[in-house]
């Protein structure tokens, strides 16, 4: 009987166990890290944090991407799964395509698009080519954060509007299509459908959507590193740069705690936004 | 207010029919159940009249309007669904509004029409609620209010009472009934239930394998079965049929002399319903031997044999039958139905 009891507890234990050890434990110690200074323990850090020249710049260009890319996604996704819908021939196929991103490594894809879009890269051939452009032109560097940010913009779009994707056509496929039916004998057009029926009934799925892209986005570093570099800082390269090429594990950490208390506070944020109103859900 | 005119609909799912031409007139204000087994297209059809599928051929008219290629919403009609379908991000009385709201209707207006189909169904009560928290019954009855508030010229309802037990099924049935008599709406209505179709229809098309087999009154299929399928179909339990030999014009039974339709040679099929038949103390009847005796409180019901052919029959409870007891029958002789053994269909009586 006690054996019995146990049983489920011993079988929870080794995963319990893996993560308190590989998520807490650094998760406490970076804590510890970011308050530790050289008299003791104190925000030391976080001042020199702040003091960081591009600290700035890191806070702005972190939002600024997150807030661009992730609505951009959330549509370009719900276009897609609506669009699917009304796919009978290579729906499977459209739908393989469609998340070939999701099998590429942050970091391929971002060379992909630093390939492409270098001065010597792909788009510059091909608007030289036909007549666009008389000269190779720079869009990545110091002075063209606007053409930086774009590129940038468009590498993350290409590479992680499938996951919204993915769980959005999760979504839509558990909505029985009864409802939509319903709703166009009703007298509804396809907009006040997907506007009335459709796009309520997918909350559940638009959240957690939002959410993992949200937390994802704001750890974005590979593409960024990639196709902007030492260009165009964000919070994550930050925190690499003060690791790695500055040694002060301190200050990294700091960005870290930073870069964790800010995505819990999006996530908190779409919870509350997109939670179900009362009553309507069991 | 509207007539509903189906004529010679096919449709094919890939080379398979599920519509093998349907031609139907509902008549305006007009109640016809379509009615038939499991799988023998009634949805289908209803689904094209409603606009959601697409008939291969054929014509579909609503009010003398051609509307085979029109969306749904065009078609000026509500429907019911076997699910309900109703909307669980809407409250009761968004969900009664629903199509209202959608036809830009005055607000003062929706909120009379909401009131009035939520009366009708008895539901006041619960238009602040979410679906989650009605009973099937509930829900049910806030899908019809939805279709009734937008008081539509044709409703459509498949199998509307199919998911509900059957004390409320019974209960739903009588309240539509009487609520829909009163609004006069063209209806047409799919069940594989024939004591609905029964109780509810006016008229009743009988479905089989994707044709409409027979049209009538409820009374007319269950007295005239057009054919051996509808007399089997209709009727609980279903017309008793034993395979006869005419000789010389006529049928012997035991002692009785039965009058087929004239010109007919061979076999015939003999149609006669288990209350259509009485135990003959003296007189003209045929043996039927008794195998399982069901006393079922208005009558008993025998399952036995004739001559090896087997006959269920409802006889008056008041008499005790034991397996193997025999006893002496006498149909009805104006309720025969006769058929051709080998077309299924009804002889006409010339
Ligand atoms: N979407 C579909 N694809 C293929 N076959 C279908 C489809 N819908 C219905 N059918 C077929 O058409 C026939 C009629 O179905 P249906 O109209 O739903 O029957 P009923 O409502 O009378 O039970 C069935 O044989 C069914 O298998
Ligand atoms: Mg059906």
């Amino acid at each position: 009987m006690r054996g019995q009891t146990l049983r489920p507890y011993l079988l929870i234990m080794p995963s319990l166990a893996f993560l308190l050890l590989l998520f807490f434990v650094p998760l406490v110690q970076t804590v510890a890290l970011a308050f530790s200074t050289t008299t003791g323990t104190g925000v030391g850090n976080f001042v020199q944090m702040l003091d960081d020249l591009d600290f700035r710049d890191s806070v702005r260009n972190t939002f600024g991407l997150v807030l661009c890319v992730v609505p951009l996604q959330l549509l370009a996704a719900l276009g897609m799964s609506m669009m699917l819908r009304h796919v009978r021939w290579g729906r499977d196929i459209i739908l393989w395509i469609w998340t070939i991103p999701l099998g590429i490594s942050d970091l391929a894809a971002g060379l992909v698009w630093l390939a492409i879009l270098t001065d010597k890269g792909y788009l510059n051939t091909i608007l030289f080519e036909v007549g666009v452009i008389s000269g190779p032109q720079s869009w990545l560097t110091y002075e063209t954060p606007g053409a930086l940010f774009l590129a940038i913009l468009t590498a993350e779009f290409w590479r992680a509007t499938a996951i919204v994707f993915v769980v959005l056509v999760a979504g839509v496929q558990l909505i029985p299509r009864e409802y939509e039916e319903a709703a166009s004998v009703f007298g509804a057009t396809a907009w006040q459908r997907f506007r009335r029926v459709t796009l309520p009934l997918l909350r559940p799925s638009i959240q957690t959507a939002l959410i993992l892209r949200t937390v994802l986005a704001f750890e974005a570093f590979a593409v960024v590193l990639a196709v902007g570099g030492r260009n165009f800082p964000v919070l994550v390269s930050q925190a690499y740069l003060w690791q790695f090429t500055n040694q002060n594990y301190n200050v990294a950490a700091c960005y870290a705690v930073l870069v964790t208390l800010v995505s819990l506070a999006a996530t908190l944020v779409i919870l509350i936004a997109l939670r179900p109103r009362a009553g309507e859900s069991a | 207010m509207a007539d509903i005119r189906i004529e010679s609909v096919t449709k094919y799912y890939g080379s398979q029919a599920a519509l093998r031409g349907v031609s139907l007139d509902v008549h305006n204000g007009e109640f016809v159940a379509l009615l038939g087994p499991s799988g023998c297209g009634k949805t289908t059809l209803l689904r094209a009249v409603a606009g959601l599928d697409r008939q291969t051929n054929g014509r579909i008219e609503i009010g003398g309007r051609d509307v085979s290629d029109l969306p749904p919403r065009s078609r000026g009609l509500a429907m019911v669904f076997q699910n309900y379908a109703v909307f669980p991000h809407l409250r009761v009385r968004d969900n009664i509004a629903f199509g209202l709201l959608m036809t830009g209707t005055a607000k003062d207006r929706i909120e009379r029409q909401v009131a009035r189909a939520a009366a009708l169904m008895h539901i006041e009560a619960l238009l602040d609620r979410y679906p989650v928290q009605l009973s099937g019954g509930q829900r049910q009855r806030v899908a019809v209010a939805r279709a009734l508030a937008v008081e539509p010229a044709v409703l459509l309802m498949d199998e509307p009472l199919s998911n509900l037990d059957a004390l409320l099924r019974l209960e739903m049935r009588t309240e539509l009934k009487a609520v829909l008599a009163s609004a006069r709406t063209t209806t047409l209505y799919v069940t594989h239930d024939q004591t609905e179709a029964m109780g509810l229809a006016d008229r009743i098309a009988i479905m089989h394998e994707g044709r409409i087999e027979q049209i009538g009154s409820p009374l007319e299929i269950y007295r005239q079965p057009k054919s051996i399928f509808v007399g089997g179909f209709i009727g609980n339990p279903p017309m008793n049929f034993l395979r006869l030999p005419v000789s010389g014009s006529v049928v012997r039974l035991g002692t009785l002399i039965l009058n087929p339709p004239a010109g007919i040679n061979g076999p015939v099929m003999l149609g006669i319903r288990p209350e259509d038949l009485e135990v003959a103390e003296t007189g003209a009847g045929f043996a039927f031997r008794v195998h399982v005796p069901e006393p079922l409180g208005p009558h008993i019901l025998l399952t036995g044999d004739v001559e090896g052919q087997s006959m269920r029959v409802a006889v008056a409870p008041d008499r005790v039958m034991q397996p193997g007891d025999v006893v002496m029958l006498r149909p009805n002789t104006a309720r025969l139905s006769w058929m051709n053994p080998d077309t299924g269909l009804a002889l006409e009586n010339s």
